[in-house]
């Protein structure tokens, strides 16, 4: 029982995790649809640069998080204008813009293990308080992740409801045709949201940094989960890719309850390629 | 020396990699990114038997060859159901979770270790251990699964994978079994794949989950995209210019795990780039069309009309729908629809936007399952029919939109629509070859006989994106023509033309009702309608108002009034 109880906290934790990546992948998919896969290294290099700062530089833990945030905006940023928007503006079938994506990927991927090296970077003498409540125990990296996913996903869903630029996001998020006939600036729009979706990757990028540690291949696992939130919850839906990241969390965590620990990460993928057979639009969205 | 010749037995295994993996992503435009996954398959599959069971060259490799063609098989389901990104995901996921149990396999696999010291292949009493001894037997894997994957490619089964891969729905509409020919062609690619893993495994006497991650099927893809999609030279090209390419980084003397790295890398570049700067990859796509063309042949055909129904008694009823009901959630399209259909006859079917008309053409066309109602084709049941099986009972359909497979030439568009070819069957394409080229000959004849019929004949060798607007609706035509069906349903093959493009059109739609033909034609342009068409039928809210000549029709108040509201 107390295992189960632990496992649940677990799953609550990395689901917000999850839920934030979604919610920054499902961003720049739902409005954009493109498929960026190179997601998962702009989050990495989001790590490595606050590592950088940290590490290196000597910044303040919290001055090097905002500078994983900045990199990580600015090298989405700098994907979309550099690589989509030819695309993009050629009208380029939409696997091809996939693949130019999975290139990129692999690119960033191993500029990231040459410059770094393969091993695991970790900040020196930042350790996380642990806390417990009866027999489960959680740290502050988890209250972080979980607080991160409620800040970030609230104001974001203000910022899309309340303002002129959300209110255009959420009409290229419908239909980019219309919207482009309205007058919005599709491309602003695109840049916009891949800025947005990039900074708040960085969040749960540097929060994995601080309790686990970077790696260079750390991106690619990140990136699929948000791609799972994101299809799980429903494309183009902000609370959809919330619970798309809580589900998975806690399928994932409850799981190890009866199934070997090997197979956590597998348990992820499964759950992608049946809901994806079963319900390519998702659990939480009508037909 | 030695390390040129292995440098050739890796080109040899990637030519089978890269050309196999073409044939799925661009001849059938299936984007399943789960390669290397077939690949292990072949490679586990000889590595356990040959270590475990001792079974000698070549019974593993066979063994794998099968086994992963099923695999395959499989893995074609998701991609029945799903396309576009969702595809290119799932294959992806699949891909992982057929490492994860690699990994977590234990003794079985070898777990992350591996499966080291598998039996070098012996033949003859010589033991191909050394890379110069095993270079031959890399070429003839190569020859052999290039020629199988060539054969596919350019038979008429081949033709009919672009064709799918351009439009699924038209490929239904012109008599293909898609989901039968996306199981064999993942079958195929499937197994060729694994014929290169099994062959690696005897290589290198060992197999690992390393050498089969998704940066590997990244690796094929870049060769695949770099030579050309839908060209299986430019595969060839592709895997040879990027096994040699990252060679060329050992002149650098960096530090293996850096050259790693920047192997892959060079790959992303490239991958960029070539989809940056050509798109096409270096070799462009060709056509499938007989090189020779046997026009001398013509004459044998020249006194037969096109399109000729024989033993047909004009205003004979061929199709006849009743109590047609279909509705989509609560909204009814269509209700209690009663059509009869003749032989000779051209009937138009107008009414306002949405009045159910293209609901009706895709249920008469098994596009879609009415919820009520027959229909009957000379006294046989329609219903419950897949869109192929329909077209071959002699009814077929062109779409509003016209779906035309525009990456294909006009007389490719043409001959892929002809019915009853034995080159549509893979067994025929193999065993079979003779019948399938003859036939492919009299085909070829025919497609421009029928290209000729409708004033196309000199465009034969354009791409179909090429054509003009006119040209395009012509091309619809002679495609659904090819069909052989005796009943023809248009959806409006003529809105948007000009009048004097109408006057070339009308005289071949007419000589086709003439031959016996039967046809029916969604029309909002009430002069074609009275200018065509023998017998209209008014449909409104889903329902048939009223059957008559058009000018009674026309001359209708109450329908005047509805019409033009």
């Amino acid at each position: 029982m107390d295992l189960f109880l632990q496992l649940l906290l677990n799953g609550f934790v990395n689901g917000s995790h999850y839920a934030l990546l979604g919610v920054g992948f499902g961003l720049i998919f739902g409005t954009t649809n493109i498929v960026h896969f190179a997601y998962g290294p702009v989050y990495a290099a989001g790590a490595y640069s606050a590592w950088t700062a940290a590490a290196l530089l000597g910044f303040p833990l919290f001055l090097a998080g905002l500078t994983g945030v900045a990199a990580a905006t600015v090298l989405g940023v700098a994907s979309y204008l550099l690589l989509y928007r030819p695309f993009v503006r050629r009208d380029a079938p939409t696997f091809v813009v996939l693949i130019a994506s999975l290139g990129l990927f692999i690119l960033l991927e191993n500029l990231i293990a040459i410059l770094f090296g393969t091993d695991k970077k970790v900040v020196d003498g930042y350790s996380a308080g642990i806390h417990f409540i009866g027999p489960t125990f959680y740290t502050d990296i988890h209250i972080y992740q979980i607080a991160s996913l409620m800040i970030l996903g609230l104001a974001l869903a203000a910022f899309l409801r309340l303002t002129n630029y959300g209110k255009a996001i959420q009409a290229m998020t419908d239909n980019a045709d219309m919207a482009r006939v309205i007058g919005i600036d599709t491309n602003k729009v695109s840049i916009l949201v891949f800025a947005i979706g990039s900074a708040i990757s960085a969040v749960p990028a540097v929060l994995i940094l601080l309790r686990d540690g970077a790696l260079p291949n750390m991106g690619f696992i990140a990136v699929f989960v948000a791609f799972l939130a994101v299809v799980v919850g429903g494309v183009g839906s902000i609370l959809g890719a919330v619970l798309g990241g809580f589900l998975l969390g806690m399928v994932e965590n409850v799981g190890m309850w009866q199934i070997p620990t090997e197979w956590q990460s597998t348990i992820a993928f499964i759950v992608l390629f049946f809901v994806l057979l079963v319900r390519p639009q998702g659990l939480f969205k009508g037909t | 020396m030695e390390y040129l010749v292995h440098i050739a037995v890796m080109a040899c295994l990637y030519v089978i990699l890269a050309t196999s993996f073409n044939l799925l992503i661009g001849f059938a435009g299936l984007f399943a990114l789960s390669h290397a996954a077939f690949y292990a398959f072949g490679a586990y599959t000889t590595a356990i038997l040959s270590t475990q069971a001792g079974v000698p060259f070549p019974i593993p490799l066979l063994l794998g060859v099968v086994l992963t063609a099923g695999v395959g098989a499989i893995v074609a389901l998701p991609a029945l159901r799903i396309g576009g990104h969702y595809l290119v995901i799932v294959t992806l996921a699949l891909q992982v979770i057929v490492l994860q149990v690699l990994i977590n396999g234990g003794e079985f696999t070898g777990g992350p270790d591996g499966i080291a010291g598998i039996e070098k292949i012996s033949l003859f009493g010589w033991r191909l251990s050394s890379p110069h001894t095993f270079l031959p037997m890399a070429i003839f894997g190569a020859v052999v699964c290039t020629a199988i994957a060539w054969r596919i490619a350019r038979s008429p089964f081949g033709r009919a994978l672009k064709a799918m891969r351009e439009n699924e729905a038209a490929a239904q509409a012109i008599g293909k079994n898609i989901v039968l020919m996306k199981v064999i062609v993942f079958a195929f690619s499937a197994g060729l794949a694994a014929v290169a893993g099994s062959l690696l495994a005897r290589y290198i006497s060992y197999v690992g989950v390393d050498s089969f991650s998704i940066e590997e099927t990244i690796y094929i893809l870049a060769m695949v995209i770099l030579g050309g999609t839908g060209n299986l030279w430019g595969s060839v090209v592709g895997a040879i210019i990027l096994v040699l390419l990252p060679e060329l980084l050992k002149f650098l003397a960096l530090p293996p795990d850096i050259a790693d790295k920047m192997r892959q890398v060079i790959y992303g570049l490239i991958l960029i780039g070539i989809l940056l700067v050509r798109p096409q990859g270096i070799l462009g796509e060709h056509s499938t069309a007989p090189a020779l063309a046997r026009r001398a042949r013509k004459d044998a055909h020249a006194d037969e009309e096109i399109g000729t129904v024989n033993g047909t008694e004009p205003g004979e009823v061929t199709v006849s729908a009743r109590g047609l009901a279909k509705s989509f959630g609560g909204i009814v399209a269509v209700r209690n629809f009663d059509i009869d259909l003749r032989a000779g006859t051209i009937t138009g079917l107008i009414g306002p936007n949405g009045a159910g008309k293209t609901t009706a053409f895709n249920m008469l066309t098994g596009f879609l399952q009415p919820n009520a109602g027959t229909i009957e084709l000379r006294g046989r049941s329609l219903v419950g029919l897949k869109p192929h099986q329909i077209v071959r009972e002699g009814v077929a359909r062109s779409f509003q939109d016209l779906k035309l497979f525009t990456k294909m030439t006009v007389i490719e568009n043409v001959l892929v629509a002809l019915p009853d070819q034995s080159g549509d069957s893979i067994t025929s394409v193999f065993f079979r070859p003779g019948t399938v080229r003859r036939e492919e000959e009299e085909n070829f004849n025919r497609a421009v006989e029928i290209l000729e019929f409708v004033n196309l004949a000199d465009k034969a060798h354009e791409l179909a994106e090429n054509l003009s607007y006119a040209e395009e609706k012509l091309l619809v035509i002679a495609r659904l023509l090819a069909t052989g069906a005796e009943v023809l349903l248009f959806d409006e093959p003529l809105s948007g033309l000009d009048p004097a493009t109408l006057e070339e059109i009308f005289p071949i739609v007419r000589r086709l009702a003439r031959s016996g033909k039967t046809i029916c034609i969604i029309e909002h342009n009430l002069d074609v309608i009275r200018g065509l068409c023998d017998v209209a039928v008014y449909l409104d809210e889903g329902h048939a108002l009223a059957t008559g000549t058009p000018d009674e029709l026309v001359s209708d108040p109450e329908l005047a009034r509805r019409y033009f509201g």
